[in-house]
């Protein structure tokens, strides 16, 4: 069963006189539970396309359909969102980053404190519940990020390349460590990035975009077992998916 | 640190050892009288209630202008930091204008507002404006877009986010332009009690000149200064605190 719904979404932008289409008629949807990817080249519009699932932005033409509802405003207690550089507050600690949007949302401190307590845990930070971000490593800031994200309980999470200012080491080791989330939660993930590699390590399912105009290119289903230990990305299976996603994006035929 | 502090007292005994040589080499008195009757002078001063009560009435002056001002101009620099069109319209003349020197307006002001209390709170209230206008409108936007967006996807109403994101994120900026205002505004105050006054710690230091009375010049100077690098010096304490605790430092 589907629980994100992209139909014939356009979405294009004017800038003085000049208008371009970002997002050019793009369709897919993704069932509950999944771990689905949108991969493409930098400037494909993978970003707005996150914004208008998010509610954050409105399509030009096209619907966009959360839980079988359209959404004209962001809707937090079904959709948690991640941001790429985590956007942490500097003048809150991780604990109260976390408590956030608890805290817009008008939950009492007891309540906020103690949810928030138990997602740094979730997140392997409860020890560095009162440090402030500046005090935290870039790994740690996007612990803290999905830790918030998860904040009110949300159905599904949708993450905008939230790993890609982390260094190669650090980036395998979040992927691994946002799957074992995952896995305790069970949220459908809408994941964002233009790492080939991370794509596939992820996904059940991955979206190829291509860019200016962006469009979904093609459909491709990760069918490697689960759990995944890294070793997975040097298998064949993994290896193949990965070229035939990088041909796609280069424009080379497979 | 403590080094540097060695150094900057170490400056002020070589000013006064310089100042008393300068004295014992036989300077004219009535120019540079020595420094035990500058100091004696102080004292007396400082007991003396007409002086104190020119010192009030500049403070009172300048307390009016700076609350006056305040909110005036950090409204303006909301409303412009909000609005790209504004800025666009208003920016360029609030530079233009802060190009002029204001002292030649002063002659304008007393013939409009007379001389007086009006006068000098006028005068304090346009020196403060713009330099508050100029860093709240800097402070708008330093607020990181990101921000603003990771709140509205939790949720955040447009008054939560200016509350919640817009004070904290701004207060540093706007401290460094209230400190800022607040030093112009003295200004102000004290070059109008200089040019047309009747009362004011300005009109008494302006008196002392022309009468050639420069012991008790020195020392209205000397107390003066202290008491405006004080009122700075609390509120740059204020501007560091907030900086560190709102994020100017960390980021």
């Amino acid at each position: 069963m589907s629980i994100i719904d992209v139909r014939n979404v356009v979405k294009s932008f004017s800038i003085g006189q000049r208008s371009f289409t970002a997002i050019d008629n793009i369709t897919f949807s993704v069932d509950a539970g999944k771990f689905a990817t949108v991969v493409g080249p930098s400037g494909c519009g993978k970003s707005t396309l996150l914004m208008m699932i998010g509610g954050l932005a409105k399509p030009t033409s096209g619907e966009v359909k959360v839980n079988g509802e359209i959404l004209t405003r962001p809707r937090p207690d079904l959709i948690g969102m991640v941001f790429q550089d985590a956007t942490l507050l500097p003048w809150k600690t991780a604990l109260g980053n976390v408590e956030f949007p608890l805290q817009l949302g008008g939950v009492n401190v007891q309540k906020r404190r103690s949810r928030a307590q138990e997602l740094l845990t979730l997140v392997g930070l409860n020890t560095f519940a009162g440090h402030f971000p500046h005090e935290l490593s870039g790994g740690m800031r996007q612990r803290v990020g999905i830790a918030r994200g998860l904040a009110h309980d949300p159905t599904i999470l949708l993450m905008d390349e939230p790993f890609s200012a982390l260094d190669e080491q650090n980036r395998t080791k979040m992927g691994q460590e946002l799957l074992r989330i995952w896995d305790v939660t069970r949220k459908t993930v809408l994941f964002i990035t233009h790492s080939l590699m991370e794509a596939v390590y992820l996904s059940d399912v991955i979206f190829v975009m291509s860019a200016s105009p962006g469009r979904i290119i093609e459909t491709i289903e990760v069918d490697i077992p689960r759990p995944r230990p890294i070793d997975v990305i040097d298998t064949v299976a993994f290896g193949r998916i990965r070229n035939r996603i990088w041909h796609l994006i280069s424009g080379v035929e497979a | 640190m403590r080094i540097i502090l060695i150094a900057q007292l170490a400056f002020l005994v070589i000013l006064a050892a310089f100042w008393e040589g300068l004295v014992l080499l036989g300077v004219d008195q009535s120019l540079l009288p020595p420094i035990a009757k500058v100091v004696s002078l102080l004292r007396h001063l400082l007991s003396d209630p007409e002086f104190l009560s020119d010192l009030g009435v500049t403070a009172i002056e300048v307390g009016v202008a700076f609350a006056v001002s305040v909110p005036i101009a950090i409204g303006t620099g909301l409303l412009v930091g909000e609005s790209a069109r504004l800025a666009e319209a208003v920016n360029p003349l609030i530079y233009l204008v802060m190009a002029i020197p204001q002292s030649v307006f002063l002659p304008i002001f007393i013939l409009v507002f007379g001389i007086g209390f009006v006068e000098k709170v006028v005068f304090g209230i346009t020196h403060a404006y713009f330099v508050i206008v100029i860093n709240t409108f800097a402070a708008v936007r330093s607020v990181p877009a990101p921000y603003v967006l990771a709140a509205r996807s939790f949720g955040a109403t447009p008054a939560q986010i200016y509350y919640r994101i817009y004070l904290p994120a701004m207060l540093p900026l706007v401290l460094t332009g209230l400190r800022l205002g607040m030093i112009f505004c003295i200004i102000g105050v004290l070059l109008t009690e200089m040019y047309a006054s009747r009362f004011g710690i300005g009109h008494r230091l302006f008196g002392w000149g022309e009468a050639y009375q420069v012991p008790q010049l020195i020392a209205g100077v000397i107390i003066v200064s202290v008491l405006t690098i004080l009122v700075n010096e609390a509120m740059r304490l204020l501007e560091v605190h907030a900086a560190r605790r709102y994020g100017a430092l960390r980021r």
